[in-house]
This record gives C-alpha cells, structure tokens and sequence, in this order.
C-alpha cells in the first residue's frame, strides 16, 4: 500500500508546493536495514551529574559498547545529533528534571532526520511518596508532548524502570536499543514500562540475530501483518511455522517458502488447534519458544444492527482462540524455556471504535489476558506482551474510503500510516530474548496517533 | 494361375493407369447400359476368355514405399515391425485393382463400369509379400452367374513373386438390371438383403468416426476417384445423399484393427451390406472365433449392417 | 530409531520384504481439483504441479533441499512440455538440483511415479523422492489436422521459399480445424465411457448401484473436507478453496434424474450418466517419499510405507475384457506375493474412473467362474467390507485430473492407515487400484510405518548464542 500524498511531499515540485502551502509534511520514515549504524549520528546522554557515577554514565557506558559515538558534554554545537538519551532515574522531586530537559531544548533542532530521544526514568508506583509519583508521573506527560514537537521522522520514547530494575538491565538496556533503532520507525510518544528480569549476559549477544535457534510460532501468517511478522522473525533467525486457515493456504505457502519456515493450514478456533501447533513446532523444530497471536477478523456493525454470527465471530476468532491456545500450551508445559508470548491488540481496544463493538471488545480483551498470562508465564521465565497497531497501510485500511482514510494518516505525530513491518519489528523485539523483565505490557505501533492517545 | 481353362494371357507392358481406364469404362457403360440382356449362356462364354498380366511390377520404388506409407495412415495399418516390410493384403489389393479395372473396361467385357455394385470380396495372401519385392501380376474375369437383382460376376486378381503365387483376390461384382438369358436361378441368391432383417447389433469394440475426407483420403492411396466416393456431389448423381466410403477401406481398416494376430498369412474376406454415408459413424465388433476373426461393422442409429467379414490366419 | 550417519545408510532391520530397507510416505500435498473451464481454466500444468509442489515444500520444510528425485507426468501434455517435472522443479523453491524426469502411464502416473520413486529408495539409489502428476483439460495442448501438420513439416524442412509456399498448397480449408485431444482410445475410437458401459452392460450394474456408490463418493468426500482430514493434504490454488466438483447435497433423487451419456448405442439400457462418472477436472498433487533415515533427520513424519505394487494390462482391443479391468487382475497377483488375502485390509482405495468401474471389479472378485477362468484363480477371490470403500470420497466426487489421481489416492491412504494405526495400536493397512486407459492398471499396498521419528538432533535450543 503506497501513500502517494507522502511520496509526493518528499520530493520535487510538489514539495516545494506543499511547503508553501504549509501542508502536512510526513517524512519517509528510517527503517531497519541490515549493517545501517543503529542510530544516524552520535548520541548525546543528558542528565548525568558532572563528577559523579551516576545511571547516566552506565548508560553512556552501554551505548558504547555497542560501538556507538557517545557524547555526555558536547563540545560542537553544530553536532547532528542521531539521538539524545534523557537519564531522569534518579529524578525525586519535579525540580529534578528541568536541568536535563533544558538541556535537550538546546539540542532539539540538531537532532537528524530520523533522529530518537529516549527517556529512562523510574515508572511511578502505588506506593511513591507525593513528589516521588508527580516526578515520575511528569515525565509520562514530557515525553509525549515532546515526541509531538519532533519533526523529520524523529520519535520520543520513555522506558520507565519498575522498582529493582537497573539501567544496565539486559531488558532496559534492550528496550533503549529497540527505541534507538530503526526497528521503531513508528513508534512514537510510547512509555515501555520494564522490570527487573532474570540475568540474561548479552555479551556476545547478536544483535542482528537475535531469534537465532529459536522456534516462532506466526497465526494468521498468510498476509498482512502477520505475514511480515513472519519474515522479519525469520529474518532475526528464528524458524518459524505459520499458520493461518487452511483457505488462506496459498498465501500462506509462499510465506512458508519464502522464509524457510513450515506451513500448518489450522482454524487457529479447532479446538485442538493448540495441540496440533505444538504437536507441528516440537516434531518439526524441536521445541515453541515464540508465540504470536495475530489471527484476527473484522465484523463491523453498529451494536444495534449486530448478529451473533458477527459478534461471536469476532470473539471466537481474536480472543477465545488466544486464550484456548496458550491455555493448552501452559497446561501440558508446551512452551520450551523463556517463551514469549506476543498478541495483536489494537487501538480500537484502547480507544474503542464506532461500529467496532465487538472488536473493540476482543482487543480489549487481548491486553487483559496479556496481564494475566505475564503471570503465567513469569515462572517460565517468560513473557506475555501485546502490540496495539493504529493506522497500517495493509490491505484491510486500502478498503477505507479516501477521505477518512487521508484524515487516519495525517491524524498522528508521524503525520502517516505506518508500514506492517513495523508491528512486526516491535513484536520481533518483545518476541526476542533479553526483554525478559518487559512482560503485561501493551506497546502502541500507531505514529503517536491521537485516537487513544 | 488358376484361370479358367482356355484362357488367353495377354502381357501389358506396364500397370496401366487407372484414370484411363475409368474414362473408357465410363464411355462403354453408355453403351452396355443399352442392352440389358447379356447375350449367350452362362458359364463363361460372355465374358472375355482374357487374362491380362504385368509381368513385373517394382515395389522397390520411392514412390511405392510413400504410398504403402500413406495408405498404412490412411486405413490405420500398424508401421512395419521388422526389417522386411511386408504388404498388407489391402495394399496389394490396391496394387492389382488397374490391371483387373482394365479388363473391365474392354469392349468385350459384358458389364458397364459405371453402377457395378461391389458385393463381396475375398483374397487368401499365402506367403507375405515384401516391399521392393518384384510382383507379377494377373486378372481376369470369372464365374459370371444370376444375382436376385441383376448379374453377378468375379474379378480375379492373382500376384506371383518368384514365380509363385502369394495373393489371390477375387472381387464380387453386381451390375443391377441386367439379366442372363436363361435365368432360373436369379431368385435364389446371395442373401445380404435378408441378413438386413434379422440383424442383431453385437457389443462393439470399436467405432470408426469417418469423416467427409475419407473417402478422398483412400481415393488418393488407392487410386480409386470415383466420384461417388470422393464427393457429395458426384454421389448424388448415381443416388446416394452424400459420398460413400469405400467398401475396401472398411475392410482394410477391419483387417488393419486385427492386429498382429492375423500372422504374415491369412484369408481376409468382407461382404458389404449397406453402403457408409460420409461422415458417418460406424460401430464395429471385432472378435475372435475358434478359427479367425470375425468381423461386422454396423450402423447403430438404424440398426443395419454395412460389411460382415472374417480375417482367418493360415496356419 | 536412532538417528543414522546420513553417509551409511543402512536397510532398517526386522523388515520382512526381501531385506530392502523401506521407502515411506512422509505427506502428501495437491491444489485442490476444478471442473473443466472453472478456477483453473487459466493455469497450465507446469503451474498446476508447481503449486502441488510448492504446497508440500511449505507444509514440510524442504526449501533449497536437493531432493533425490522429483517423477510425474501429465497425460494431456504439450510437446513443449517435453520436460514438464523438470521445469516444474526449476520453478519450485526446491534446490535447483533436484533431479527429475516426466512418467506417463495414462491415469495411473501419478501411482505409477510413487511405485518407482520406492523402488528407487528401497534401492537405495535416492534417500527421498516426491511423486505427482497433473493435468488440465482446460489448458490442453491443441494439435493441428494431419494436413496442416504435413505442411508445417514439409514447409519447414523446405530448401526454399518457393517450395515453402508450395507445401502450403496442399493445405484445405479443412485442414485449418484444431484437433482438441480425446479421451477416446486409439485403438478402437471408443471413448473410455463407451468401453466402460460395456463392462457395465456385461456385468449387469444397475442404474441404481451405481448412483448409490456416486452418492457416498460425495458425501464422504465432503465429510472428509468438513472435518478438516484435508488441511494437511491439499493447498488452496487461485482462489479454489475446496474440490470444484463436490456436490455435498446431491441425493439419489437428482443423481436419478440424470440422463444417461454412455451406453447410449448399445443394445442393454443405458446406465451411466455424468452424475455416475468422473467429469473432466483440473489439478495437481504430489507425495513426498523418503527412506526413515532421511525422514528422521528432516524430523519429518512417516504415515506409511510402500509395501509393493503391481501393474496388470488387460486384452481389450477386441472385447476380450474390458478396458478398465486391469486392476481386478492386477489385485490378486499382488495379493499372492504378499500373502495376503482381500480381507486383510482396513482401507480400499479403488480409484473411482466411474462408479461402476468400482462396481464391476467388485463383482469381478465375487464372480468365481470369471475368477478361475480369467484370473487363474482356484475360486472367486472374496467380497470387500464396503464400509472400508473410499472412506474418505474418490474420483466421482473429487474429479480426475488423470495423472494427479494417483497422488491424491495415495496420500490419503497413508493418512488414513497412520491415523487408524495411532487409534488402534495395530498396524493398518490399505489396497490402492487406479485403471488407465490402454487396458492397464496398478495396484499397490501401503501400510502404517510408525509415527515421527525423533531425533538425538532435536534440541530445545536456550537463549545462549555463541559468539
């Protein structure tokens, strides 16, 4: 799906024109491509006390030894600055933060295209003290308004430290990379919240292989998101199976081939679909370490103009076989070690959405069961995550009439649709090891879209 | 040769050419069709007491071995199967039919060409005839005697390779109208008519789906262009709706679908009933009796028959 | 087992059939059939097996694999098409040296090709083999008249323009008409319905049984479909879903209300109608075969293995027998070498070329003169329990894309005999016959052959990554 409106503001004459006119200017967003630096210029870290070892100079620290150009005191001013890192952990009172944000200001307009800003701070707690949770909460506020100040394709991102967690923390740290990269092209205005998982030695660690030698298992994988799921897990090194109805088969085939993966053709709402995917990923592979759940269906109608078939539909298809399947797969200890689960939610689930009761209701019902399963799964060592996709130009969003469909693409800080692999690079990320300590959470893949925001 | 006694042998230099001989037949069938009544007895003394003989005929030539070619395509032959080719029985037919044709068409010979009715035909081969072998070749007339409705009369046509006789075939031919002087036995006859009645269709293994080309396409091998097979127009004109196959293309084509069961030596004989409208649809049993192969290709919309034969090896 | 050295392979021991290793039957993989001029009205064979191929490549990994042999055919087959399975293979994400060669044995290819690629694996020549065939009606090669052939040949072996143009005249207007292929034998110029309502007629099958039989074909097929039995057997193709020709709410009423088409001429009511024979159909499956080593390896499952085939042709051309009763003779030969009896089978698959081609073999088996005299039997060979007669539907139901039967009967023989297996405990196993035009026909035996086969290699791999 092209956006011809971005196309057309990103070069030649009808930029100059849109310019003029002070049209919307979406920019082409960085996206990953393998061997590009991790970020496009050296990194600032702000926030840091001069004189003293602070989560600043652990930050400084990491990002160096991932052979990044990093600056705590920039000497030039005419620097074009890849991404700034904001340290504000150890910030305890409001008053705390204002030296590092101005700090930022200043840097703000050298910031490159496709530049980050990245905030680490503490996430607030129902036990802070007042100006311990007004601090931490402030910071939630900052970094979105921030990220909407941004320009050429730049995003502003927190990752928010639960109590325990450190910032040199395998998933911390994994989440600044994730922020940092490409892979979170649009990823805007969003606060991951991470805790303190198991000790994980990234030493060593590929970084361009992170699923390698693991098994993902891809529902819905025929086309989509789910198919670009699949590619960019198979691409990370994972072997994946994918599967989708067997209708959706010759889809679902050339997925398969092209990926190196295997096909399983399943209802994903048999009732023994659970035991035939781990039944697949076990004799095939040899164990289940990745799951996603992305198999979901629209049946749009208005609640008093709504069927059973479509209401139940909907659920049967996008919550109750999530929960049929994980559910057998916890109960006969299916999962092989640190599995993690993934789940399309949606930001109809978060914001809700005319005429989509019933999907509204199943997304919703995504990020619930993703809580619960974060329990679950945390005896495992593992995870359960959501990812809530806004505006994806797919084919699903080219069937949306011209005008709303313009009004959903300019209506987020990115001032466009995002692409499907950029759900699927963020569930590469939740899916991939070392983002044991990220689990329960929801991440919004929307641009900062203001519909739930 | 097993001529009749008194027989004259008279030597053509060469085969001669069919087309001719059909001009001449169809000038003198004007003039026979004038006397209905065949002068003299039977037995023999109307018909001309003259064999004519080719005394060598090559086959070692190009042009021979295209048309066994063609005329294998044409009547479904199967392709030789060893190193010496040997001559289907239809083929030497085909060989031996101008040297017969043109002692039908002799002033002397009772009978008009144009309107004989082909009855019936039988040929023993006795030992295979191999292509580039040199043949000789002799016909003459015989055993001219009453049919229910006319005059009946056998063409023989023998071939000799070495001296020796290997094929013999002897054409049944009916001209309609025509009566001997002292006809008692006119009314019993050959039966084919009756056979008509009491038909019963055997089950086929085998239909033939000729189309409006075949009667040309076997003309082209055969050399026989009578009109009334090679065009709906000229068919039309002696009374039929559309062209006619040839009688001896069905037969070939039967002793062709026999297969390699026949042996290199056989009896092939046919009797033609009713005649095969082009195109035309012909269903056809071919099965195997004790001794042979017998043989009956039929009209299954109308439930008559067209030829009923019997391919029997020589042991 | 134990995973094997994949450079020794060695015969796996406590085999009974003459100390050759097995050859088993790891999945199998086709498009789904379309009736004549339907979905696939567009699709050539090449693209048609390339499908079936890229369907089991999918389903079981092999991406880039160099499998040991890819044998199928088509029987409708354009002489471009010369290396059809080769080409089939170029264009499938199977390592580019693969090798492959096209077979074509009428509508018993596709089992023909199964017969060989186990052969050659219980050789030991090849450790993994995929067998199919295809075909399209829709897309079929279309020959020029013997006269315009002539021409084109005599025209372009021509020294010169003029004698180009001279080959030309020969040509009459005639001569221009296309020639579409026909399923009428060569030999005898009846079609294959033709032949058949003869036996039919022989054997006295009724309208009725055969409609009865037509019947089940469908409603088991579409049972089948219905509880998913096919979703690891068949690959949707351009938007086909399921099998185009399944009627799953046919009854004997509008199966009876069909005119009969064949038999029409002969002398015994006619009984065959489209409603009891196979319609013309487009499609294409393929089988993937290996030795248990390879399959263990490839952590691949093993369903079945091929126990033995045998090939029969009949004397037809002049009514001896009739065309399609190869198999009744093809059965009992094979039976004796095995020792086994008819009984002793949990699953017939007798391919459905009409629903009295199953009857008459039936009634073949039953017939005890017929059995001594034609079969050189001591007595009839027995009755089948019916309830085990193509469980699963056949060709009435499903159509016949002539080489890809053979394909879609055997990988649903081994699915069946391996799930009964895993439900009993006990070995099962299956009778396959598919005629063919020419008189001929295949038998051949699978039976189950053990479920996956895990390997020491198998890992639960941990999160650690070496550097």
């Amino acid at each position: 799906m092209t956006d011809s409106y971005l196309n057309a503001v990103n070069a030649g004459f009808t930029k100059t024109l849109a310019k003029k006119l002070g049209l919307p200017q979406p920019a082409v967003l960085r996206r990953y491509e393998p061997g590009a630096p991790l970020v496009p210029g050296p990194v600032l870290v702000v926030g840091g006390t001069p004189g003293v070892h602070d989560d600043a100079d652990d930050v400084a620290a990491a990002l160096l030894r991932w052979d990044l150009d990093v600056r705590q005191a920039p000497a030039d001013a005419s620097e074009r600055w890849g991404a700034v890192v904001v340290v504000l952990t150890g910030a305890e009172r409001p008053g705390d933060v204002s030296q590092a944000v101005l700090a930022v200001a200043g840097h703000l307009r050298s910031l490159a295209r496709g530049g980050r800003v990245v905030v680490l701070s503490r996430a607030p707690g129902d036990d802070d003290a007042p100006a311990i949770a007004a601090t931490r909460q402030g910071v939630d506020g900052f970094v979105r308004s921030l990220a909407k100040e941004l320009r050429g394709g730049a995003t502003g991102n927190g990752v928010q430290l639960t109590a325990g967690a450190q910032v040199g923390d395998p998933a911390v740290l994994a989440a600044l990379h994730f922020f940092l990269s490409a892979k979170s092209a649009f990823v805007d205005g969003q606060l991951l919240r991470v805790g303190d998982g198991p000790a994980w030695d990234a030493s060593g660690f590929d970084w361009s292989q992170p699923l390698a030698g693991r098994v993902a298992v891809v529902t819905g994988a025929a086309r989509g998101i789910g198919a670009e799921v699949a590619r960019t897990l198979a691409r990370d090194g994972a072997k994946v199976v994918v599967v989708d109805v067997p209708a959706a088969g010759e889809a679902l085939t050339a997925v398969a081939n092209e990926i190196k993966g295997t096909a399983l053709q399943l209802d994903v709402t048999a009732d023994d679909a659970g035991a035939r995917i781990l039944e697949h990923a076990r004799a095939r592979h040899g164990g289940l370490h990745v799951l996603v759940h992305n198999a979901g269906i629209l049946r749009d109608k208005l609640l008093a103009n709504m069927t059973p078939e479509k209401w139940d539909a909907v659920i049967a298809v996008n919550l109750e076989s999530q929960l049929r399947i994980t559910e057998h797969l916890l109960e006969v200890g299916g999962f092989s070690e640190t599995p993690h689960v993934v789940s399309l939610a949606s930001t109809s689930g978060i914001a809700g959405n005319r005429g989509q009761t019933n999907y509204g209701f199943s997304k919703a019902g995504v990020i619930g069961h993703t809580r619960a399963h974060a329990r679950l799964l945390a005896p495992l060592g593992g995870t359960a995550n959501a990812v809530a996709p806004g505006f994806i130009e797919t084919d699903m969003t080219a069937s949306i009439p011209l005008v709303p469909r313009q009004v959903a693409r300019r209506a987020s800080s990115l001032q466009q649709g995002g692409q499907p692999i950029d759900v699927a690079e963020a569930i590469a990320f939740l899916a991939s090891p070392g983002t044991t300590g990220i689990s329960g959470q929801v991440l919004r893949v929307c641009g900062q879209n203001l519909v739930g925001a | 040769m097993t001529a009749p006694a008194g027989t004259r042998v008279e030597i053509l230099a060469e085969v001669p050419a069919l087309g001719r001989s059909f001009a001449r037949g169809a000038a003198g069938s004007a003039v026979d069709a004038a006397r209905r009544t065949l002068p003299g007895a039977p037995g023999g003394l109307a018909l001309p007491e003259v064999a004519y003989r080719v005394e060598h005929v090559a086959t070692d030539l190009p042009d021979v071995a295209a048309r066994l070619a063609a005329y294998r395509r044409v009547v479904g032959e199967p392709p030789p199967t060893g190193p010496v080719d040997h001559l289907p029985a239809g083929f030497l037919h085909v060989l031996g039919f101008p040297v017969a044709t043109a002692l039908m068409v002799r002033g002397d010979f009772p009978l008009p060409l144009v309107g004989l009715v082909h009855l019936a035909n039988a040929v023993t081969l006795t030992r295979p005839v191999a292509l580039g072998e040199t043949l000789r070749v002799t016909a003459w007339a015989e055993n001219l005697r009453p049919h229910r409705r006319g005059v009946q009369v056998d063409l023989v046509t023998e071939v000799a390779t070495s001296g020796e006789t290997a094929y013999r075939g002897v054409s049944t031919y009916l001209a309609k109208g025509f009566t001997l002087p002292d006809d008692v036995t006119a009314a019993a006859s050959s039966g084919t008519d009756d056979r008509r009645e009491t038909f019963v269709a055997p089950v086929p293994t085998a239909r033939w789906r000729l189309d409006a080309g075949t009667g040309r396409a076997y003309g082209a091998v055969s050399g026989d262009r009578n009109p009334i097979h090679t065009s709906a127009l000229g068919a039309k004109a002696f009374g039929f709706r559309r062209a006619i196959a040839h009688g001896m293309y069905t037969a070939a084509r039967a002793l062709a679908e026999v297969g390699p069961a026949r042996g290199d030596a056989y009896d092939w004989s046919v009797e033609f009933a009713t005649p095969v409208l082009l195109p035309g649809t012909v269903d056809v049993a071919i099965t195997r009796g004790p001794a042979g192969f017998d043989y009956v290709g039929w009209d299954a919309r109308h439930g008559r028959p067209h030829l009923t034969g019997t391919v029997t090896p020589r042991a | 087992m134990a995973p094997r050295n994949p450079a020794q392979p060695s015969p796996t021991p406590g085999q009974p059939t003459g100390g050759l290793r097995d050859a088993v039957i790891v999945g199998g993989n086709r498009v789904p059939f379309a009736r004549a001029g339907g979905k696939y009205s567009r699709s050539s064979n090449q693209e048609l097996f390339t499908a079936a191929l890229e369907g089991l490549v999918a389903r079981f990994g092999l991406q880039g694999e160099r499998i040991g042999e890819v044998v199928g055919g088509a029987v409708l087959k354009h002489s471009r098409d010369f290396n059809l399975v080769r080409e089939s293979v170029l264009g499938s994400s199977l390592s580019p040296q693969t090798p492959a060669y096209d077979l074509q044995q009428a509508c018993a290819t596709g089992l023909e090709a199964v017969v060989t690629i186990a052969n050659k694996i219980r050789l030991g020549q090849v450790e993994s083999g995929i067998a199919g065939g295809t075909d399209t009606v829709s897309d079929a090669p279309i020959a020029v008249s013997e006269g315009l052939r002539r021409a084109l040949l005599e025209a372009s072996h021509a020294k010169s323009a003029g004698a180009r143009v001279k080959a030309f005249t020969k040509v009459r207007p005639k001569d221009l008409a296309p020639l579409t292929p026909s399923t009428d034998e060569p030999r005898t110029g009846l079609s294959m319905g033709e032949h058949q309502a003869i036996t039919t007629a022989r054997w006295g099958i009724t309208r009725e049984a055969q409609d009865a039989l037509a019947l089940a074909s469908h409603q088991h097929l579409a049972a089948a479909w219905d509880s998913g039995f096919f979703d690891d057997l068949v690959t949707p193709h351009r938007g086909l879903v399921r099998d185009q020709n399944l009627r799953a709410d046919t009854s004997l009423e509008k199966l009876g209300g069909l005119k009969p088409v064949f038999g029409t001429r002969l002398e015994t009511a006619p009984t065959m109608t489209a409603g009891n024979s196979t319609p013309l159909t487009d499609g294409a499956s393929a089988v993937l075969l290996a030795s248990r080593e390879w399959a263990a390896q490839r952590n691949l499952p093993v369903l079945a293995r091929v126990v033995d085939a045998e090939t029969a042709a009949v004397d037809y051309v002049h009514g001896h027998e009739g065309l399609l009763m190869a198999p009744a003779h093809a059965v009992p030969r094979l039976l004796a070498r095995q020792g086994l009896g008819l009984e002793d089978f949990d699953f017939y698959e007798i391919h459905e070329a009409f629903a009295s081609t199953v009857l008459t073999t039936l009634a073949a088996w039953e017939d005890d003169e017929y059995c001594r005299t034609e079969l050189g039997l001591d007595g009839a060979l027995g009755s089948i329990d019916r309830e085990r007669l193509n469980v699963n539907g056949s060709s009435v139901a499903a159509g016949h894309p002539f080489a890809a039967t053979g394909g879609r009967i055997v990988a649903t023989a081994a699915k069946l005999v391996a799930a009964r297996a895993a439900q009993t405990g006990r070995p099962a196993r299956a009778l396959i016959s598919v005629c063919a035009a020419g008189g001929l026909g295949v038998a051949a035996v699978v039976e189950s052959a053990g479920g996956v086969e895990p390997t020491a290699t198998t890992t639960t791999t941990s999160t650690e990554t070496e550097a």
